[in-house]
């Protein structure tokens, strides 16, 4: 041991520390920077009602963006998110047609759909070996086709008064936020202190190794993509009670910002490297980027360069930090 | 013009705070062969990566035909006349052995369009130069190991290079591929090539090389004449310290029958394979790569499906296991071939990769015991003395001798009956190769029995209590210990048409 200390050398260390420190907490920083930022160009952000409104908007997109991270960490991706908010929205609206007591055999009824979609995604990718972006862009299509077919276009039903809960806040407290703390704190524990979140990682560090270690490989990859479609019928719950009606475009563009919300927050795209905390900071800054935008009376298109830049951004500093030279 | 083709003079380079090189000069002249020696961490590659222009030195200078190099990128380098064949291919399977050659580099004809007869019969040029015989139009994959092998150093020679560094060329050959290696490389110097030859193999540098230069944790310990060196001393200098006995004995009865393989075959190469094997002994897989060795290994874990016959455990009635997971509970392990990317989770703690075969163990309610969790990582780190800062290191930044103690670790804690080991000392080095034919022993003595596949036949008589040879997918013949010769084993895994035995 001491041979490798008496090798060190300062002056290099301190490079390797910095680098090693960006990959680590570099997303926190820039989420305090930018909430600093916001002090000064934006200080109604920090109004109660405002933290209270972003907050409320953080957590559909974290809710997914939790299911999404743990889909990249077995180096895989999902876009069919989209297709299961409609579908949530649609069953949410038919089944109860405004009854508040059928909410909960409707959300029932969307998780059991949202879970065959999720199954249909990882045996696509596993079994028949399709990769994930064509596979679940394709069940994106299919589910959003089906929807269409289902309703004719026109979609029917009414969405229960009793989901308009999740439009009020006591003080910054919400129920999409505690549902969105709750669910980060089961899924870092699953992450962290289980076997299954071990053999999480795994996977997506190395599939063969992971296959060859006695990992049933298939049966968790198609496991995390079940899950992360649960996850987004909750979300989709969550949208479907915000907007109060039934919408054919509803949650649109939040596939692609769970994806970078996870990237920023440094989970790798390749697998088995990142994980929730990361996560958390990178919905945020996108949340935060976005409201900070429309105080400004930013147009949307400059909103969505801001967004372009803030990841490219992000995964430059983290290839670069991770560069061996 | 100096008498030297190359100089590299005090060269010294650090990495994240490691000096990974530290004031190294070597310098060769032309058409001689360089043994580059040294154990893994050594700095060999890290020397010829500089010399490639993949790394910047931090400090000392290169001087090159007489010139001194500033800041060369590696495309300047291949044109300047030097070529790198690094242990991993680097050739595009889908293409032709020609395309493979002069790829970036195609002979064109007016308006970029390729001039493919010019590209073949170039390439048939190269191939006849290096004295070989090969179809240029077939695509890499079908090539055998060798066979690619030889297209890199026939696209070294397109590259009109009088300077080739081989990366531990010979670790992936065997018998007569590696003689054709040192033919083609006895008619490059005669034609006033200089060769690096980089290799774990002694007996190779010693048959091979002109001058021997051994480097030791990023410093050169001493370039010398082959002739002023023997065996002993070369060890000595590259390990620090002599190694009596390479190769550790036990002497034990045969125990009893554990495993059982009957005319087992997959849909691979592998066919009608049979095999006993006894309690604490070393049942070697001699044969050619390609021979099967793998695949047998392979089969016998139940990670190839098996399409014919059966594996089983004796005592373990019934117990027979279509997949890893199933031979893992039963007391069956296999140590794969390619550490990085079969064994290893580089980008995972060191602590995880130990202990993931044994979660189950480790949990309850599926919840992990990291107390108990990390007395195992500890425990197997002292045991196998695993070099790292901590368990929670990754994995990658380990030596490549520490990443395969962490592989081992890892199966050993499952308690197995039987340790499949592929090519346990491949690209380790010396002292490492020793730490393990020592943890072999041990295993042995605790009664485990070990199939253990390599292509170094003197490690496989060494270690082997008896020795089965493939050859194209079948058992061709079992050797006792003290009837293994090398040639004998070798004509064995040769024979053309060879059958059942």
């Amino acid at each position: 041991m001491s041979l490798a200390k008496t090798r060190i050398n300062p002056a290099l260390d301190a490079n390797w520390r910095l680098r090693a420190f960006i990959a680590n907490y570099g997303v926190y920083i820039a989420l305090l920077v930018l909430l600093l930022a916001a002090a000064v160009l934006t200080p109604k952000l920090y109004a109660v009602n405002t933290i209270a409104v972003v907050m409320r908007q953080a957590s559909q997109l974290g809710i997914v963006a939790i299911g999404q991270t743990m889909i990249l960490l077995v180096a895989g991706l999902d876009l069919s998110i989209g297709g299961i908010f409609i579908m949530t929205s649609i069953v949410v609206a038919e089944v109860t047609n405004g009854r508040d007591e059928m909410v909960i055999p409707a959300i029932l009824i969307s998780l059991a759909l949202g879970a065959l979609i999720g199954a249909g995604n990882g045996v696509l990718v596993t079994k028949r070996r399709v990769p994930p972006f064509v596979a679940t862009l394709g069940m994106l299509v299919l589910v959003k086709g089906a929807t269409q077919a289902y309703t004719r276009g026109v979609p029917g039903g009414f969405v229960p008064e009793v989901l308009d809960i999740v439009n009020q806040s006591w003080f910054v407290l919400s129920i999409p936020l505690l549902l969105w703390l709750g669910l980060n704190a089961l899924f870092i524990f699953v992450l962290r202190g289980t076997a299954y979140g071990r053999k999480v990682y795994a996977v997506g560090s190395n599939s063969e190794a992971a296959h060859l270690s006695g990992i049933p490989v298939d049966a968790i990859r198609i496991s995390v993509y079940i899950l992360g479609s649960c996850l987004a019928v909750v979300s989709g719950v969550v949208l479907t009670g915000y907007v109060g009606y039934v919408d054919r475009f509803i949650g649109t563009g939040l596939e692609l910002d769970s994806i970078a919300a996870a990237i920023v927050g440094g989970t790798a795209f390749v697998g088995g490297r990142g994980g929730l905390l990361g996560t958390i900071a990178g919905v945020l800054i996108i949340q935060i980027l976005s409201t900070m935008a429309i105080l400004m009376g930013l147009d949307i298109e400059v909103q969505f360069i801001i967004k372009g830049l803030v990841i490219l951004g992000a995964v430059t500093l983290y290839s670069v930090a991770s560069t061996e030279e | 013009m100096s008498e030297y083709i190359l100089e590299m003079r005090n060269i010294s380079k650090s990495f994240a705070g490691v000096q990974a090189l530290k004031d190294v000069s070597i310098r060769c002249k032309p058409g001689q062969v360089y043994g580059l020696v040294g154990e893994n961490g050594a700095g060999k590659s890290t020397l010829m990566k500089i010399l490639a222009g993949a790394y910047k030195a931090d400090a000392g200078e290169i001087i090159y035909k007489g010139q001194r190099r500033e800041g060369a990128s590696a495309g300047d380098v291949i044109d300047s006349g030097i070529s790198i064949i690094y242990q991993e291919l680097a050739l595009v399977p889908r293409m032709s052995v020609a395309e493979n050659i002069f790829l970036g580099r195609e002979p064109q004809r007016a308006f970029g369009i390729l001039d493919l007869k010019s590209l073949h019969e170039r390439a048939a040029k190269l191939t006849a130069r290096l004295g070989i015989s090969m179809d240029t139009s077939l695509p890499v994959s079908e090539l055998t190991v060798a066979q690619r092998q030889l297209v890199e150093i026939a696209k070294a020679l397109s590259q009109n290079a009088d300077l080739i560094v081989m990366d531990e060329p010979s670790a992936i050959l065997a018998g007569s591929e590696l003689d054709q290696l040192f033919r083609i490389i006895s008619s490059l110097i005669a034609q006033g090539v200089t060769i690096i030859y980089i290799s774990h193999r002694l007996d190779e540098v010693f048959r091979i090389a002109d001058e021997v230069t051994v480097l030791k944790d990023g410093e050169l310990v001493e370039t010398r004449p082959i002739d002023e060196l023997d065996r002993q001393t070369l060890v000595k200098l590259m390990v620090g310290r002599p190694l009596d006995e390479i190769f550790p004995q036990t002497d034990h009865e045969q125990g009893e029958l554990v495993l059982v393989a009957e005319n087992v075959s997959t849909d691979t190469i592998l066919e009608g394979a049979s095999l006993e094997l006894y309690k604490g002994e070393i049942l070697g897989i001699a044969g050619m790569v390609g021979s099967g060795r793998t695949e047998l290994a392979r089969a016998l874990f139940g990670a190839d499906p098996l399409t014919s016959g059966t594996v089983s455990l004796v005592g373990e009635e019934g117990a027979l296991w279509t997949t890893p997971a199933k031979a893992i509970e039963s007391g069956l392990v296999l140590v794969p071939e390619d550490r990085k990317s079969h064994g290893l989770f580089t980008s995972l703690s060191v602590r995880v990769n130990i202990t993931l075969p044994i979660l189950s163990r480790l949990t309850r309610f599926g919840i992990m015991q990291s107390q108990a969790e990390r007395a195992i990582v500890e425990a197997a780190r002292d045991r196998l003395s695993i070099v790292m800062a901590s368990s929670d290191q990754e994995a990658q930044y380990l030596s490549g001798g520490n990443q395969q103690k962490v592989v081992l670790a890892k199966w050993l804690e499952t308690d197995p009956a039987v340790v499949i080991l592929d090519e346990p000392t491949r690209g380790v080095d010396v002292g490492a190769k020793f730490e393990i034919y020592r943890l072999m022993r041990q295993l042995n003595d605790r009664g485990i029995a070990i199939v253990m596949i390599s292509s170094e036949l003197p490690e496989v008589i060494g270690m082997s209590d008896r020795i089965l040879v493939m050859n194209n997918g079948r058992i061709v013949g079992e050797v006792a210990r003290e009837e293994a010769t090398e040639a004998g084993i070798i004509e064995l895994a040769t024979m053309a048409g060879a059958g059942a035995n």
